[in-house]
């Protein structure tokens, strides 16, 4: 690619410097150069590849995304340089970053059913929840989990460990409880919220053999809710978890054991076939918050003491959880299916309903209750969103138009969309932090790599 | 003295002026000595100066006089001093004297002598400038006229400006710079009079005042308006025309010709053969009227081919114009239009369908939502019927019945997750397997408990039963075996009680609609009588009254008290389908004409509004429960949301506006949107297709 050839016919050209944060490996001299400026992201990236190349003869070509004075480049230059009222005179500073966009995919793992609920906050494995059950007898309706282990990233496709068994109807919504110290250990704990009315924890042991899917049974049943549970969602400090639900209310739950515990437990035994006894713990609420008055769509526990909490009756609200009330109650005109709490200082809530624009708000700004950000790239609802853990502008929506699009907040485009579903995707979610794990009703979990966000 | 002494010091400018004559005048006065010395003099003396010069210029003249003669006589006759020193009288009496007067030094001035007339005679001969010659006889002496002063002369004799470089032709400067007019008619300015109020005028109005106050000038009487006038009369024609005869009506004025009506108009004008081809495909109306040609001359212009027919409608008009005047009524059409309020402002309302719910193999006959909106069923003409998940599509709960089911309903109650279904004969009441483990005892209890000990003593004991209540093991529901095709099941708002309806002929119209108690399980005809084939039946939303709707009417009882309380008349051919408001005093009613009615029962029996917006059957009509919508559908694959809101305020009354036309759903079999159904808690519609697909359209 000559591209000096090409400048001659040009005009106008620009003299630029690029500049990144990137490591060695991905730096060019920092002189400044003179480029067209007609030139896309396709053009600047190519010309930053020819650089690499230049000084390092086996460089492999990386497609890259250019930032000036902190937006994502998104037309030709010209055109951007034109809209924002960038002076072409003096030099332009461009930093480039890796182009956020998924470059590999890992073939689907398939389900026996939808794939409704995903949660990839643990690097070693990815926890999927499941409508399961029809294609059974329908005097028995149950439905699994499933605990995918990969051993190891790059394999083919992702081997089920673990199936988590006991609820009797669709699981909506899955949460790893990590609790902070306890990285290290082996037995993980994981909250699944169903339609059956009920919570249940299980206990995990990662370790084991993942030969054959492990059957795994709950150890605490958290049955509370009069409706459908919507979503759960666990504390930070992992000794609490919430659920949100179609009676309207907000349940928050102890996670820890009977010997541990005070809180008012009953045992309930049971008789398997072949005689065995079986302990399970059922737990009640320890607080309920109340409020909504409609179907409690999702819950986020960001810090120890908030909960953010998403309802079918056009609210989003924030709860002290100390107090029970409501701090915050925000009103958006439109149902909403999904919500999280991310971004700058992990204070921005995006939320995504019952039309397709993705939303997102800042509570600290005063005054207005009005959206700082609002993504419409989508066609049918959205059912997802999910804000990267480390970077503050990256996000990943899923939609029932069967697309996950990755977003950043420093333009309006969407970064890349994944179509690889073939219905409507449920679930998503980031995973390792340069993954995106999907879940749709085409009960596909779709792991798109490789997304290399900083 | 005083002046020679200052023209001798010499101050300033006067004094090269002055300085000749001050010589001249030492001269003439014999040099007087006058000491140089006056210097210091000077300054005080200075403002009398002025006459002194002018005393001096008198002197001077005399002097050059004396010696020059008239050379200054243009000037005034004080200036040019007379050599008579005599005065002014008559000369007679010097007329013997040798001498006339005296010098200022005392000597006599002597009077020329006289040359005898023939001398002078000679004299004036010979001087061919004798004729400028003229004798001053008070001076005595002889004045030649200058060739300037005879040219004088000769321009007054004309009567023009005596002055030689006098121009009366100047051309004219304006003393004035006019910005706006280019001639003026007067540069003068603006005189005060035309800035004060006019005497005259005063004077003038003064006289009328007092005229009129005397009585001298009358006024014509105020016309009295009649007090009553015609009510009914034409006052377009009639009276005016009896009054003038026929009143003039102008003709209209026709166009002017233009240059395509030339007889040999631009090329541009004349239309190509494509064109005149494509006129003969237009309507008769549209074609245009006159199609321009060209010809060389004037003299081949044809003549006119239309004259003949033109003139004959002409007579035919006149034959046939109506003698009366009709007057137009000049209003804007959108005027006649009724304010509504704008779609924004009545938001939220469903606008675009996102999601859909396929499955099903047939036609999707009915829907129906749950009470908190999680779910809704629907049931099909392939026989099934379905329970949905409302969020995400997912088909939950499948139940095969075998034949067309006609109608689903959800029991209102949200702790009784039951379905009453009806499919050809049969009414089912399904358990969908929702709620908690209370309320699936409970309805496990309500379903089971007496089916099967007597379903035949049941229809023994009581007598008005028509119908069979059995227990539905393949399906864990109760079953109601009625004798006709059940069109539509509906439930009462506490969950217990629902009514059935079988669209059947006259004779069985008395057991057409059942209503029946699922918590005893009784089965009872409504006690009245019906007039027509019964089409569906609701209850009412709070109190205990029963809507039937016939095919053409609706009757409304009152179940309390046994007793018709009204009868809304729709004026359709047939009615399709009924809803009521959730506060109860309207309803609306769809019909398979394509118009549904709304009624205020408060206002009267009759439709307080009709709406027309179908081209087809309206196959189901229904009210959102909380927000003020309501919505229609029909065989046209459209359904429409209105905005309906009743006011708590009597005297208010409904208002609708039409908002939204909802597309989506294709056409199957003739058959377009077959049921319609609010979402119980957002402002979503669900409809149900002929196509088999159930679509929601959010707002």
């Amino acid at each position: 690619m000559d591209f000096d050839g090409d400048g001659e016919e040009f005009s106008r050209r620009v003299q630029v410097r690029f500049i990144t944060k990137l490591q060695p490996p991905f730096k060019v001299p920092s002189t400044s150069i003179a480029i067209p400026s007609n030139l896309t992201r396709m053009g600047l990236s190519a010309i930053v590849n020819n650089l690499l190349l230049a000084g390092n003869a086996d460089w492999k070509a990386e497609p890259f995304d250019f930032l000036i004075n902190g937006e994502l480049v998104r037309m030709s230059l010209e055109e951007f340089l034109l809209a924002k009222g960038i002076s072409a005179e003096k030099i332009l500073e461009i930093e480039y970053v890796k182009a956020v966009a998924p470059r590999r995919e890992e073939d689907p793992s398939l389900h026996d059913d939808w794939v409704s609920a995903v949660d990839g906050s643990n690097p070693g494995f990815i926890l999927t929840g499941c409508y399961d059950g029809l294609g059974r007898k329908l005097d028995k309706i149950w439905s699994c989990f499933k605990l995918c282990q990969l051993n190891r990233i790059w394999k083919s496709a992702g081997l089920c460990s673990h199936v988590l068994e006991g609820h009797g109807a669709a699981v909506t919504s899955v949460s790893i409880i990590k609790p902070k110290g306890l990285e290290g250990s082996t037995d993980i704990r994981v909250a699944t919220a169903s339609k059956d009315k009920t919570v249940r924890l299980w206990k995990v042991d990662v370790e084991g053999s993942s030969d054959h899917s492990k059957k795994v049974r709950a150890y605490k049943i958290l049955p509370g809710h009069s409706a459908s549970v919507q979503s759960v969602a666990a504390k930070p400090s992992g000794d609490m978890v919430c659920s949100g639900s179609w009676d309207c209310r907000i349940n928050l739950w102890q996670t820890n054991e009977l010997d541990k515990g005070g809180d008012l437990v009953s045992i309930k035994k049971r008789k398997k076939g072949d005689g065995d006894e079986e302990t399970q713990l059922q737990g009640e609420s320890v607080s309920t918050l109340v409020g909504h008055t409609q179907c409690v769509s999702s819950v986020v526990w960001p810090h120890n003491d908030t909960i953010y909490s998403a309802s079918w009756d056009h609210s989003i609200r924030r709860w002290d959880v100390e107090m029970g009330k409501d701090s915050l109650n925000m009103f958006c005109g439109k149902v909403i299916n999904c919500l999280d709490v991310g971004g700058e200082s992990s204070s921005l809530i995006a939320a995504g309903g019952s039309d397709p624009i993705l939303r997102i708000w800042d509570p600290r700004k005063p005054g207005s209750l009005a959206p700082i950000f609002q993504f419409s790239s989508h066609t049918s609802w959205i059912s997802a969103c999910k804000w990267h853990d480390k970077s503050w502008f990256h996000l990943v929506s899923a939609s029932y138009d069967g697309k996950v699009m990755l977003w950043d907040l420093r333009t309006a485009w969407p970064l890349a969309v994944i179509e690889s579903h073939k219905d409507k995707v449920l679930c998503a979610d980031w995973w390792r932090g340069d993954s995106v794990v999907s879940g749709g009703a085409d009960s596909k979990l779709l792991i798109s790599s490789d997304i290399s966000v900083q | 003295m005083v002046e020679l002494k200052l023209s001798e010091t010499g101050s300033g400018a006067e004094e090269s002026e002055f300085s000749e004559n001050e010589q001249e005048i030492a001269n003439t006065s014999g040099g007087d000595d006058v000491s140089t010395g006056g210097v210091e003099h000077a300054p005080q003396d200075h403002g009398v100066t002025d006459n002194g010069d002018f005393q001096q210029e008198e002197d001077q003249n005399e002097s050059d006089e004396d010696r020059h003669g008239v050379e200054e006589s243009d000037s005034s006759e004080d200036e040019v001093a007379p050599l008579n020193t005599v005065g002014e009288v008559p000369l007679v009496w010097y007329k013997d004297e040798e001498h006339i007067g005296y010098d200022i030094t005392g000597k006599k001035i002597k009077k020329k002598e006289r040359q005898d007339k023939l001398d002078s005679f000679l004299a004036s001969a010979d001087d061919s400038k004798n004729w400028r010659k003229i004798y001053d006889e008070y001076n005595d002496e002889e004045v030649e006229l200058t060739p300037h002063e005879t040219k004088l002369i000769r321009k007054l004799l004309k009567g023009q400006a005596p002055h030689a470089n006098f121009d009366p032709y100047a051309p004219y400067v304006d003393w004035f710079a006019w910005e706006d007019s280019k001639h003026p008619l007067s540069s003068a300015p603006e005189p005060k009079r035309r800035f004060i109020p006019s005497k005259w005028e005063t004077k003038k109005v003064v006289q009328y005042v007092r005229a009129i106050r005397k009585g001298l000038i009358k006024f014509d009487k105020p016309k009295e308006e009649p007090r009553v006038y015609h009510l009914w009369g034409d006052d377009s024609s009639s009276k005016e025309k009896a009054a003038h005869g026929l009143a003039y009506i102008p003709a209209p004025k026709p166009k002017l010709p233009g240059h395509d009506e030339s007889y040999n108009p631009s090329l541009e004008y004349i239309p190509t053969q494509e064109e005149i081809n494509s006129y003969q495909l237009m309507f008769e109306e549209d074609r245009p009227k006159f199609i321009p040609k060209r010809f060389t001359s004037l003299r081949s212009v044809p003549a006119y081919e239309k004259a003949v027919s033109e003139s004959f409608e002409r007579c035919l008009d006149l034959y046939l114009c109506p003698r009366a005047r009709k007057k137009r009524i000049n209003i804007d059409p959108e005027s006649l239009k009724p304010k509504l309020p704008s779609r924004k402002n009545l938001k939220p309302y469903p606008t675009t369908c996102y999601l859909e719910y396929r499955g099903h193999k047939g036609a999707v006959l009915s829907i129906s939502t749950e009470a908190s909106g999680e779910w809704i069923a629907s049931g099909s003409s392939d026989g099934t019927v379905r329970v949905w998940e409302v969020e995400t599509g997912r088909c939950l709960r499948i139940w095969e019945l075998g034949e067309a089911v006609q109608h689903v309903a959800w029991n209102p109650s949200p702790d009784l997750p039951i379905l009453a279904v009806s499919a050809g004969q049969d009414v089912f009441i399904l358990n969908t397997g929702f709620g908690n483990e209370e309320d699936q005892k409970r309805v496990k209890v309500l379903l089971h408990v007496e089916t099967h000990p007597e379903p035949d003593d049941s229809s023994q004991c009581n007598k008005a039963s028509v119908v069979g209540w059995a227990q539905d093991a393949r399906h864990e529901g109760v079953r109601l075996k009625h004798f006709k095709t059940v069109s539509s099941v509906e439930w009462h708002r506490k969950g217990d009680y629902f009514s059935t309806v079988m669209p059947t002929d006259i004779l069985l119209a008395i057991k057409a609609i059942l209503i029946h108690q699922l918590s005893k399980k009784v089965t009872q005809r409504i006690p009245f009588k019906l007039h027509g084939l019964p089409v569906s039946s609701t209850f009412h939303p709070t109190r205990s009254v029963f809507f039937v709707s016939t095919k053409k009417n609706v009757r409304v009882y009152d179940l309390l008290k046994q007793k018709l309380v009204k009868k809304l008349e729709t004026g359709f051919r047939e009615v399709s389908s009924i809803a009521i408001h959730p506060g109860g005093d309207n309803v609306i009613v769809g019909s398979r004409d394509g118009k549904m009615a709304w009624f205020d029962m408060d206002l009267s029996s009759q439709p307080y509004r009709v709406l027309k917006c179908h081209p087809k059957d309206i196959t189901s009509v229904a009210f959102h429960r909380s927000y003020p919508l309501f919505a229609s559908c029909s065989d046209d694959c459209t359904a429409y949301v209105f905005h309906g809101m009743v006011y708590s305020d009597l005297n208010q009354n409904p208002l609708i506006v039409p908002l939204e036309i909802l597309r989506g759903h294709t056409s199957a079999n003739g058959r377009g949107v077959m049921d319609c159904k609010f979402h119980p808690r957002q402002p979503w519609l669900f409809t149900a297709g002929a196509d088999s697909v159930i679509r929601l359209f959010c707002h």
